[in-house]
């Protein structure tokens, strides 16, 4: 292996296997002081981990024919969860039949008198067919799960 | 909700991790010394391996009984046709509000404006071969045309108008009331393009002894005919003035609408809420008496005092007289910088945002540095028309650390000056409070 030409140049061998000269070891010192100084300037690579997915990226859209029909396909519809008991499949079953369920999840909570208004808006201006028993059923779940009191989801 | 899935890397006893503990802490790392591990890898890599946070970055699912605290609702994002990704509402019929940072620019784009429809039988397919806009009932003339026959007969005339849903920024009433909980972006603003309504009116020879014009769209609901529920109607007087600024408007910012917006043809009626502005457009009866449908007679009424105010103590008593919903309050909004946003002292930022009213042109905008006390005012952007929204800057350098509550407020021509008073109404309609925002500067040094 070739000596280096000045003799004043003291050559180490590093733990790595690298050779290291006094200027070097000069300039990684130099270096380090740069680090610290970095590293007081800023926090960095903070990251956490996240659901990828929650929103995907759209489909492009589908072909379309030259005819007079302009058509965007289906509308997505979101099933909601809704808190198990008495009345649920009441309210599934009349509630749906013209609105999605999200509209009683999107409410802020009501009281058990606005749920019971909310109901009968329904049955008298808009011809909801249900009947006075499960029209109860109906208030009592919506005030089991969505008033101040109760609402958790 | 799906449980995030953990990394693989992240097992205690994985083997990438005891690849690393050999490899490269081999000297330095005591057996069994996990967390000291954590701690010493890579940070992205302990990042991965942390407990997943999927709850901490969501909105929560719905806020009351206070006030909504966000700008927008708290609703996920979702994408649907032809639009960007919007809030959702609801999903049928669809209801989407816009992302505030949309309102950067006076005319929002078209698949940012927000949607909303009534009656689930929203169309999804316009067949342009079928689709006719007639105008009946007290006419001389019935008309009968299709796109082509409208843009061939009549002029056409453009002008920028702000579509605001009658609802819009409901989920800040106290206390809250049932409805579609929006939050600020039930509104948008576009240069829509079309033709007269008093045009097509004119063609049509409106009868001796007509009060009201009815419009209809293509959508339809399930309940009995008769009911809110089966069809979505809505009406003006005749001796209304805004007749004369009326469009039916077949572009919106210079292209066809988006379905959900209401292609092929929508009801431009400046200045009003947007409960008049029929989607879908294709029906048109002049009425020789007043139009008492649930749309009108039940639905999007006000209270007949000043602002549309009253308490709900005066609504359990029955005290309250309603008339309909009609023209737009004067408001102003903040659009950047973002609420609690941090900015450092003595860095001139811009705050921006938009302003409007349905009675005419904003005249002024003014900005409130301590919370409403004192007021300079904002310089506004280019004037667009008396029903756009009007964008304002205003340059402003922090002198103070600390929280400040910045305040801003229009004034129209008409010399409408926004209030500093919530309004309560049983429809959640008419929001116009001066809104303030946070803004909090750090030290510079």
């Amino acid at each position: 292996m070739k000596r280096p030409s000045n003799p004043a140049r003291i050559v180490t061998r590093g733990v790595f296997g690298l050779r290291l000269s006094s200027y070097s070891l000069a300039a990684a010192a130099l270096c380090l002081s740069a680090a610290t100084l970095l590293f007081a300037q800023s926090e960095r690579g903070d990251y956490t981990q996240r659901n990828l997915g929650a929103l995907s990226q759209p489909v492009p859209p589908r072909a379309q024919s030259d005819d007079a029909k302009y058509s965007i396909g289906s509308y997505p519809l979101y099933w909601p969860e809704f808190p198990e008991g008495e009345g649920k499949n009441l309210v599934t079953a009349y509630c749906n039949a013209c609105h999605s369920l999200r509209y009683i999840l999107m409410q802020p909570p009501l009281s058990r008198q606005q749920w019971s208004d909310e109901v009968a808006k329904m049955v008298k201006t808009h011809g909801s067919d249900i009947p006075p028993a499960d029209q109860a059923t109906i208030i009592d779940y919506l005030a089991a799960h969505f008033t101040p009191e109760t609402r958790k989801h | 909700m799906v449980a995030p899935l953990p990394d693989p890397r992240c097992a205690a006893s994985g083997s990438l991790m005891a690849d690393i503990s050999r490899r490269k802490l081999l000297s330095r790392l005591s057996a069994g010394a996990g967390a000291l591990a954590l701690a010493r890898l890579p940070r992205p890599l302990r990042a991965a391996c942390a407990a997943p946070q999927d709850i901490s970055d969501r909105l929560p699912p719905f806020t009351g009984p206070g006030p909504n605290p966000y700008w927008n609702s708290v609703g996920p994002v979702v994408t649907y046709p032809q639009k960007y990704p919007l809030i959702l509402l609801t999903d049928r019929p669809v209801q989407l509000e816009t992302p505030r940072h949309f309102f950067l620019s006076p005319f929002t784009p078209n698949g940012a404006f927000y949607v909303r429809w009534h009656l689930e039988g929203i169309p999804s397919t316009v067949d342009l071969a079928e689709w006719r806009l007639q105008v009946t009932g007290n006419v001389e003339k019935p008309l009968r045309l299709s796109l082509p026959e409208l843009l061939a007969r009549f002029p056409a005339t453009s002008l920028a108008a702000v579509n605001q849903c009658s609802g819009n920024s409901r989920s800040y009433l106290q206390p809250r009331v049932p409805g579609g909980q929006w939050g600020n972006g039930a509104m948008g603003n576009a240069r829509w393009t079309g033709v007269r309504l008093s045009d097509v009116l004119h063609a049509a020879g409106v009868k001796p002894g007509s009060v009201q014009v009815q419009f209809q769209g293509l959508d339809q609901g399930p309940g009995p005919a008769g009911f809110g529920s089966h069809a979505f109607m809505k009406s003006l007087d005749l001796t209304n003035p805004v007749f004369e600024e009326c469009l039916l408007a077949y572009e919106m910012n210079g292209e066809p609408l988006p379905l959900l917006n209401g292609f092929p043809l929508r009801l431009i009626v400046p200045g009003y809420f947007a409960t008049y502005w029929v989607k879908a457009l294709t029906s048109i009866r002049v009425l020789d008496k007043p139009d008492e449908n649930f749309w009108m007679k039940s639905a999007y009424r006000i209270p007949d005092t000043p602002r549309g105010a009253t308490t709900p103590e005066a609504v359990k008593a029955g005290s309250v007289k309603t008339i309909p919903i009609n023209r737009m309050p004067v408001r102003s909004f903040f659009v950047t910088p973002e609420p609690d946003e941090k900015v450092p002292m003595g860095l001139p930022i811009t705050l921006r945002g938009i302003a409007f009213s349905g009675y005419g042109r904003v005249s002024r905008v003014e900005i409130s540095e301590d919370g409403g006390k004192a007021w300079t005012a904002a310089p506004l952007g280019e004037d667009h028309g008396p029903y756009s929204f009007r964008a304002w800057e205003f340059p402003w350098t922090p002198q103070r650390r600390g929280s400040h509550t910045l305040a801003v407020r229009a004034t129209d021509e008409k010399g409408n000056v926004q209030p500093d008073e919530p309004v309560w109404n049983p429809g959640g309609y008419l929001w116009n409070r001066i809104e303030r925002q946070n803004i909090i500067v750090g030290a510079a040094q």
